[in-house]
């Protein structure tokens, strides 16, 4: 269980050394550093966040004031005559927006920000590892993520346009170009997802095969902090779902290409087929994009609070129950199919089962704040803001789950309002409690805290302006995907409220250039930080700030303890770092009540 | 003591109840071959479903294609998974003729399957068996009368079994490579990972196979 | 990267192996025969052939891939895809009838 020492400081003298020759080149490019390459997903995902942010704020633009003469898209005299022709965007360039911005935030922003940019970062940090299990399949995972992007930006740019069949691809529309009127943009939508797809497996055979092998001593399964629960319990499910939708985006890729008819209803092929192939990866997909968010989210809270995580096994037990029941839940975004009562019924309940570990963890959250001495600081309140807005994100699911009051809310606002509370104020907040946590372990220095609490303040109210009205949207009958709600008479009414989300949504996309003036200021002017500034226990602040490559100088941490003892009545300072070996009596698992 | 720090720092699987016992080349392989199972399945399932809700499409066994070929193909298959895990054997008692002959033999076999699918499909094609839908005129094998089956015997037929080439041609090459590493004195009889992870390989594409021929060729 | 040797007594692998290739051929042999020959019910042909495929399966992964001297986690781990597998085909089977 604990590492020699003598023999540890031994091998430090002479691993110190060794490290210092790495050519810029490797170091900062093609580096197989794990937290070079999670750097290199974060700036990469992040661009993809603010082109996918770009793309909501010219769909908004012509929801609020379609087809305008007077309220022309701004910088829309830029585009080519085949997006934008004399100030009014075209209904297929708008189609291709939805599906472009759907896609590009999902795959390209909220996917690699929560999985690539935080699994590579972190796991090898907060199990006490030197680096990856296969630190070269790393740097190519990265390595195809970057041209995929580039793939998917380029489609815009060709004969046709941009796939444009929304983000799910709906056949027979997305594999006939009679239908869509394009053909070249699917094919590279395919291209890109495919290889996006090859690039999240690299990942996620590498995250699993680190988190069961490369352990540091004495760091068993229940003394690892959430955020690994999550993303190894992610990594999972990125494993085995990417392929299924890697094996229909190639059935659709032949549609399309050489003409097979898998999903063609004219040669015999089955639209419905996409559908499952697609929604079987999507709905775990969708746990892809939560669950390593609830585990930063745990993290933080129980710093924030200085309790340890309440009910810590409940909550590993949630995120594994998650993972498994994802699985059967993925008809309930097929209700409209045509599909059998029985398989409805089947999937509502299994997806008002899903609620049940989902409310496992939001009352954990709960305890752990209940008397608390809690500090707020940035990280802390987005870790908030996660935990309310995924109650109302959650909440709106529940109602989605059901059959009876999905049919008619189905491809309403009211859809699109619950994936942006989830996704958004979920995801989104989760990143950004992330990035404002671990910023200064990746960069050495700390963000300003005014600023980080005046962006989350605009953040949070900006979006509940944004997202909260297409409730009511949904409900009064708006269809999602809509190029011009004006042409609807039911929907007149409804119009002045559009306009008001286009505002809210202008302002909301302004207030995150507060995110990166703090950002790129305090990179490089921010205060100087200190090797553990929010005082937590994790392994990870026991490294220096920024970790030198091979983490911990050439000894791996010995492991005493799980990672949320914070306020233990025994001890006089409210934090107990994972490696403090005082007070060492083998140390309990975590405990499993907040007391 | 310090050599078995360093040893721990390369590898350090120890720790009460951590890791699998499996060192982190083969937990990858391994890991990465579930992926592999989920691909198949997407392909297979999509076949499944398409030839139960279409069985019009779909001809008897033996009618298109070419089954006493196909079996003979199969067997060769069968035999690069015997002399690949020869080799695996051959390398654990530190003979390392034996392991460039079977590495060789079967990097041959690989290239031989690969050489008769290129075969049957050439000769399926211009018996009018193709993916496409618009082009879809299979007479069967004795080439007289009706059109048999309907295209997506074609698209699924060519989707599955070409991806499965397709793995077939990036175990050959990963096999040449192998090889080339064994005839430069590589691999020991304590250090043979690479020959190991190989093998889980070209056994899952041999697997693979097993399954694919059942379900397209015979039934 | 030195390997575990998990399987320490490579004497009773080595003959099996061999063993092992002449049942997957022979079971082949089978195969083709039923396909053809046997002029049986169509559901219990099918039946039949995939026993016999998965039995060849089965077979590769328990000796070839040598998943019978692995550790039961690891036995555990290569299960846990077979069952979605299945839903997902069985699900989208009764839908489509």
């Amino acid at each position: 269980m604990s590492v020699d020492a003598q023999a540890q400081e031994a091998h430090a003298g002479a691993g110190a050394g060794h490290h210092e020759e790495i050519p810029w080149l490797r170091r900062y490019v093609f580096s197989s550093d794990h937290k070079v390459i999670g750097i290199q997903f974060l700036f990469m995902s992040l661009f993809f966040l603010v082109v996918g942010g770009l793309l909501a704020m010219a769909m908004r633009w012509q929801i609020a004031w379609p087809s305008s003469q007077e309220m022309p898209l701004p910088g829309g005299g830029m585009l080519p005559d085949v997006m934008v022709t004399d100030g009014i965007m075209l209904p297929e360039f708008y189609n291709a927006l939805v599906t472009m911005h759907g896609t590009i935030m999902v795959f390209f922003a909220i996917m690699p920000l929560l999985v690539a940019v935080w699994a590579n970062y972190l796991i090898p940090l907060q199990i006490g590892a030197e680096d990856m299990a296969f630190p070269r399949l790393n740097m190519a995972s990265f390595w195809l993520a970057a041209p995929a992007g580039i793939l998917m930006l380029a489609s815009f740019w060709v004969v046709g346009g941009a796939a444009n069949a929304g983000w799910t691809a709906y056949a027979p529309l997305s594999v006939s170009e009679v239908y869509s009127g394009v053909k070249l943009g699917q094919q590279l939508w395919c291209l890109s997802l495919i290889i996006l797809g090859f690039s999240s497996l690299m990942g996620a055979v590498n995250y699993i095969t680190t988190v069961i092998n490369m352990r540091a001593p004495g760091l068993t399964w229940f003394r690892l902090p959430l955020s690994v629960w999550g993303l190894t319990v992610t990594s999972v499910l990125v494993l085995l779902a990417v392929p299924v939708l890697a094996g229909g985006l190639i059935m659709m890729f032949f549609d399309i290409t050489i003409g097979t008819s898998f999903f063609q209803p004219e040669g015999g092929g089955q639209p419905l087929l996409w559908q499952h192939l697609f929604w079987f990866f999507g709905h775990p997909e969708v746990y892809i994009l939560i669950l390593p968010a609830m585990g930063f989210v745990s993290d933080v809270i129980a710093n924030g609070a200085r309790k340890p995580v309440f009910g810590y096994h409940a909550m590993v037990w949630a995120i594994v129950a998650i993972g498994f029941i994802g699985w059967v839940v993925w008809g309930h975004h097929m209700f409209m199919s045509g599909m059998t009562p029985v398989l409805g019924g089947f999937f509502m309940v299994s997806t008002l089962i899903i609620a049940v570990p989902s409310a496992i963890k939001t009352f954990n959250w709960l305890g752990t704040l209940w008397g608390g001495n809690i500090r707020f600081h940035t990280p802390m309140l987005w870790a908030l803001g996660f935990v309310s807005l995924f109650v109302i994100g959650g909440l709106s699911g529940i109602f989605l789950a059901a059959a009876p009051v999905d049919i008619p809310l189905h491809d309403t606002y009211f859809v699109v309002a619950h994936i942006h509370y989830v996704l958004v104020g979920g995801s989104l907040f989760g990143i950004f409690s992330a990035i404002t946590f671990w910023f200064p372990k990746m960069f050495g220095r700390m963000m300003n805290e005014g600023l980080g609490k005046l962006h989350f303040a605009l953040t949070f109210i900006f979006f509940n302006a944004t997202f909260f009205p297409m409730h009511m949207l949904g409900s009064g009958g708006m269809m999602r995907r809509l190029y011009d709600p004006t042409q609807y008479p039911h929907l007149q009414p409804q119009q002045d409220t559009n306009v008001f989300i286009t505002v809210c949504a202008l302002l909301l996309f302004a207030s995150q250039l507060i995110l990166v003036v703090n950002f790129f200021w305090s990179l490089f002017r921010g205060k100087r930080a200190p090797e553990n500034p929010w005082q937590a226990n994790s392994l990870e602040w026991s490294a220096p700030s920024p970790p030198p490559h091979g983490n911990w100088g050439g000894r791996l941490p010995a492991v005493h303890r799980g990672p949320y003892e914070y306020s233990h009545p025994e001890r006089e300072s409210d934090y107990w770092l994972q490696t403090d070996p005082t007070g060492a009596a083998p140390a309990p698992a975590p405990t499993t009540s907040g007391g | 003591m310090s050599n078995t720090t360093a040893a721990a720092l390369e590898r350090p699987t120890t720790g009460p109840g951590s890791g699998f016992g499996v060192y982190n080349m083969k937990l990858g392989m391994w890991v990465f071959l579930l992926s592999e199972v989920m691909f198949f399945t997407a392909l297979i399932g999509a076949y499944i479903i398409l030839r139960f809700t279409n069985p019009g499409h779909f001809a008897e066994p033996g009618v298109v294609l070419n089954v006493p070929l196909t079996a003979a193909n199969t067997f060769i298959l069968i035999c690069s998974s015997v002399t690949m895990v020869k080799a695996f054997a051959e390398i654990e008692a530190g003979n390392q003729r034996g392991l460039r002959m079977y590495l060789a033999a079967t990097a041959l076999l690989g290239i031989l399957f690969l050489g008769v699918q290129a075969y049957e499909y050439s000769k399926l094609v211009h018996e009018g068996f193709v993916p496409a839908a618009e082009f879809y005129a299979a007479l069967g094998r004795d080439g007289a009368g009706a059109v048999e089956g309907g295209p997506l015997y074609g698209a699924t037929f060519y989707t599955m079994t070409g991806f499965h080439g397709a793995h077939v041609t990036i175990g050959v090459l990963c096999l040449l490579f192998t090889t080339v590493m064994a005839f430069r004195g590589r691999y020991t009889a304590a250090n043979h990972g690479g020959v190991e992870i190989m093998g889980l390989y070209w056994h899952f594409v041999d697997l693979v196979w097993i399954i694919l021929f059942t379900i397209v060729y015979l039934i | 990267m030195e390997s575990v040797n998990l399987t320490a007594d490579a004497g009773h692998k080595g003959p099996s192996y061999f063993l092992v290739f002449i049942i997957l051929g022979v079971l082949t042999l089978v195969e083709v025969a039923v396909a053809f020959i046997a002029a049986l019910p169509d559901t219990l042909l099918i039946l039949i052939l995939l026993g016999l495929a998965v039995w060849k399966a089965l077979l590769v992964a328990l000796y070839y891939m040598h998943l019978r001297f692995e550790p039961a986690k690891l036995w555990w781990m290569v299960m846990a895809p077979l069952p979605l597998g299945l839903i997902l085909v069985g699900i989208v089977l009764i839908e489509g009838w």
